[in-house]
C-alpha cells in the first residue's frame, strides 16, 4: 500500500483572493501541519517559497506562476467552481493534478493534496526517466561504432563485442555510452578480450 | 422562563453493536433528567430520540427527520466512523452541530462536528508506547471489515515498522462473522508476542472467547504471555463476553474504576437511576458527558446556534466525570486523557497506566509515538 505523505512542515501558498472559503482552507492545512500563506498576486517564489500550491481556477490567469506552464516544480491543487471546460483546461495546463471544489468543504483538502503530490512525483520521476532514455537513445550510434571498432580491432562478431563492452562499462561504473565514447575518442584502451 | 431547546439522540439499541449503543443512550437521558430537573438551569432538554438499528441507511433517515422535521440543531450520535460520515453531510447542510463521543480511526476534522472521543495519538500511539517495550514487537493484526479496522491496522502496521516490530499477520471480519477458528489456529502457528483487537461486536466476542479456549489449552497464549489489546473495548460489553477477557487490555479516557472524586459523584447517580450493580462504561459517561456540555454550552449562549455554541465551547472548560474537558477550537476534538485498563473478573478494568490529557491530533502531524526501538545487543 502506498503510504501518503505527511505535510507536517511543508509551505502552501493560496493564491485566492481571501474568502470565507481561503479561512476554511488554511485552518485546515494548519490541522495537517502546513503553514498557509494566502495572496492573490502573481507568485514570486522567492518572496513566499512553496511546497504547494493552491490555485484559484475559476479566476486565474495565466502569468500568475513564474514558470512556463505545466512546468510546476511543486504540486498544484485547482480550486474550482465553475464547470467551464476552458477553465478545467486552464488548471490542467498549469500542472494541477488534483481539484478541490468550491465552496471548500474542509473534508476535501486532505484527500486532494494526497492526490496532487503523488500524482507530481509520479510526473517527476517519469520525466528524469525520460530524460535518461532519450538520452540513451540518443547516444545509440556511439555504442554502435564502439561495438563495430571492437570486432574489427579483436575480430570478435557483434554479440560478444557488446559483451566486451559491457563488461567494461560495468567494470568501470560507467554507463555503456560513456565507455563507447572513450573508446572511439581514444582515450580509453580497446577492452581485453577473455 | 427557561429555554427548552431540542436535541437529537441517535443511536442503535438494536443491531451487531446494540450495546454501545444502549450505553450512549442511557448516559444521554440521565444527562436529560438531570438537566430538566435543575430548576436552576436557564435550559431543559427536549429530546428527540431515532434508533437507526444499525442500519446505515436509516441513520440518514432519523437524522433528516430531527434537522428538518423536528427543528433539531444539534445531534448527539452515531458510533461507528460509517454512520458518523453519512450523516455529516446532512448535518452540514442544514448547518446543525453533530456530537460524536466514540474513539475513532482519526483523520477528520469537520467543522460541524464534536469530537469528544479519542484519536489514534490518544489511543493506539499511547497503547503501543505502554506495551510494546515489555510485550514484544511481534503483533497480530485484526479488525472489522470497515474504515475502523482498516486504519487502524494500516497505523499500527506503520508504528510497528517504525520501532523496529514486526506483523506476523492481519486478518479483517464483518461485525456480526464469529467465525473465528481460522484466525485461532493461524495466531496458535505464528505465536506473536501481542494481539491487536479492532474487531467490532460479535465478531470480537467470538474471538475473545475462542483465543481464551486456546491459552487454556497452551499457556502461551494467556493474557500475561500473549495479551489481546483493544482500543475501543469497555465495560458494557464484558459482560457478553463473560470471564473470557480476563487479563486482555484495553485503552479509554474512562473507566467505570477511575478513582476520581468527580466519578465518585458521577456513579451515584447513575445508581441512583440505573441501580447499583450498573457498570459505567466511556460510551455511557461520553454520550452524558457530551449532553451536560452541550446544556451548559448553550444555556451560556442563550441559544443552541451552533456557531455561537461552537465558539462558547471553544473558550471554556467543563466538568466531567473523567476529569475537566477542553474542546480545540483548531480540531474540534477534546483533549483527553489516556487510560490502560486490564480486564478484572468483577466486569470492570484495573486501571494499569494513565497520562494527563493528551491535545488530540487527528491528522498525525506530530512525531507518531516514540516507541523505542529494541537495544542492539551484541552478537559474539
Amino acid at each position: 500500500m502506498s503510504r501518503p505523505p505527511v505535510f507536517a512542515g511543508w509551505r502552501a501558498v493560496v493564491l485566492h483572493r481571501p474568502d470565507e472559503g481561503t479561512d476554511r482552507l488554511a485552518r485546515q492545512l494548519s490541522l495537517l501541519g502546513l503553514t498557509a500563506c494566502v495572496q492573490w498576486s502573481a507568485l514570486d517564489l522567492a518572496a513566499t517559497p512553496a511546497d504547494l500550491i493552491l490555485v484559484d481556477a475559476d479566476q486565474g490567469w495565466d502569468g500568475l506562476f513564474p514558470w512556463e506552464a505545466g512546468r510546476t516544480p511543486v504540486p498544484i491543487v485547482a480550486l474550482l467552481q465553475s464547470e467551464a471546460p476552458g477553465r478545467i483546461a486552464w488548471a490542467l495546463d498549469q500542472g494541477a493534478t488534483a481539484v478541490i471544489a468550491k465552496p471548500i468543504a474542509a473534508s476535501a483538502v486532505y484527500p486532494a493534496l494526497v492526490l496532487a503530490a503523488a500524482v507530481h512525483a509520479e510526473r517527476r520521476s517519469n520525466a528524469a526517466r525520460i530524460g535518461q532514455l532519450e538520452e540513451r537513445v540518443r547516444l545509440r550510434p556511439l555504442v554502435h561504432a564502439a561495438v563495430r571498432t571492437i570486432e574489427d580491432a579483436r575480430g570478435l562478431d557483434e554479440a560478444e563485442a557488446y559483451r566486451a563492452l559491457r563488461r567494461t562499462a560495468m567494470r568501470r561504473r560507467l554507463t555503456l555510452e560513456q565507455v563507447a565514447a572513450e573508446i572511439l575518442a581514444g582515450v580509453a584502451p580497446l577492452p581485453e578480450v577473455g | 422562563m427557561r429555554q427548552a431547546f431540542r436535541v437529537g439522540i441517535l443511536y442503535s439499541t438494536a443491531g451487531p453493536y446494540w450495546a454501545m449503543g444502549r450505553d450512549c443512550r442511557d448516559g444521554a437521558e440521565l444527562a436529560i433528567a438531570e438537566i430538566n430537573d435543575d430548576a436552576s438551569l436557564p435550559v431543559s432538554i427536549e429530546p428527540v430520540f431515532g434508533d437507526p438499528a444499525g442500519e446505515p441507511k436509516r441513520y440518514l433517515e432519523e437524522a433528516r427527520a430531527m434537522l428538518r422535521d423536528a427543528g433539531c440543531r444539534q445531534i448527539v450520535g452515531t458510533i461507528t466512523s460509517l454512520a458518523r460520515k453519512e450523516v455529516i453531510p446532512l448535518v452540514e447542510k442544514h448547518d446543525g452541530l453533530l456530537w460524536y463521543v466514540c474513539n475513532y480511526e482519526g483523520f477528520e476534522a469537520n467543522e460541524n462536528v464534536i469530537y469528544t472521543g479519542a484519536c489514534p495519538n490518544q489511543h493506539l500511539i499511547p497503547l503501543f508506547e505502554q506495551l510494546l517495550p515489555g510485550r514484544g514487537r511481534r503483533a497480530y493484526l485484526l479488525g472489522a471489515n470497515y474504515v475502523w479496522g482498516w486504519e487502524m491496522n494500516r497505523l499500527a502496521r506503520e508504528l510497528l515498522a517504525q520501532s523496529g516490530g514486526e506483523v506476523l499477520g492481519e486478518r479483517y471480519l464483518p461485525l456480526e462473522d464469529t467465525e473465528v477458528e481460522r484466525i485461532v489456529a493461524d495466531i496458535e502457528a505464528r505465536r506473536p508476542d501481542l494481539v491487536l483487537n479492532n474487531l467490532i461486536g460479535p465478531s470480537s466476542y467470538a474471538f475473545l472467547k475462542a483465543f481464551a479456549a486456546l491459552g487454556a489449552r497452551d499457556p502461551a497464549f494467556r493474557p500475561e504471555n500473549c495479551p489481546v489489546v483493544s482500543c475501543d473495548l469497555t465495560e458494557c460489553e464484558l459482560g457478553e463476553i463473560g470471564p473470557s477477557a480476563v487479563g486482555q487490555y484495553s485503552t479509554a479516557s474512562y473507566f467505570d474504576s477511575l478513582d476520581l472524586p468527580e466519578n465518585r459523584t458521577f456513579k451515584q447517580k447513575v445508581a441512583g437511576r440505573f441501580g447499583a450493580s450498573r457498570r459505567v462504561s466511556a460510551f455511557f459517561e461520553g454520550a452524558y458527558t457530551a449532553v451536560r456540555t452541550l446544556a451548559e454550552a448553550a444555556a451560556a449562549a442563550g441559544t443552541d446556534d451552533p456557531v455561537a455554541v461552537r465558539s462558547i465551547l471553544h473558550a471554556g472548560t467543563y466538568a466531567t466525570p473523567h476529569g475537566v474537558l477542553r474542546i480545540d477550537p483548531r480540531t474540534n476534538h477534546a483533549a483527553l486523557p489516556f487510560h490502560l485498563g486490564r480486564i478484572n473478573a468483577d466486569g470492570g478494568f484495573d486501571v494499569v497506566a494513565s497520562r494527563p490529557a493528551i491535545a488530540a491530533d487527528p491528522y498525525l502531524t506530530g512525531p507518531r509515538g516514540s516507541i523505542d526501538r529494541p537495544a542492539l545487543r551484541v552478537v559474539s
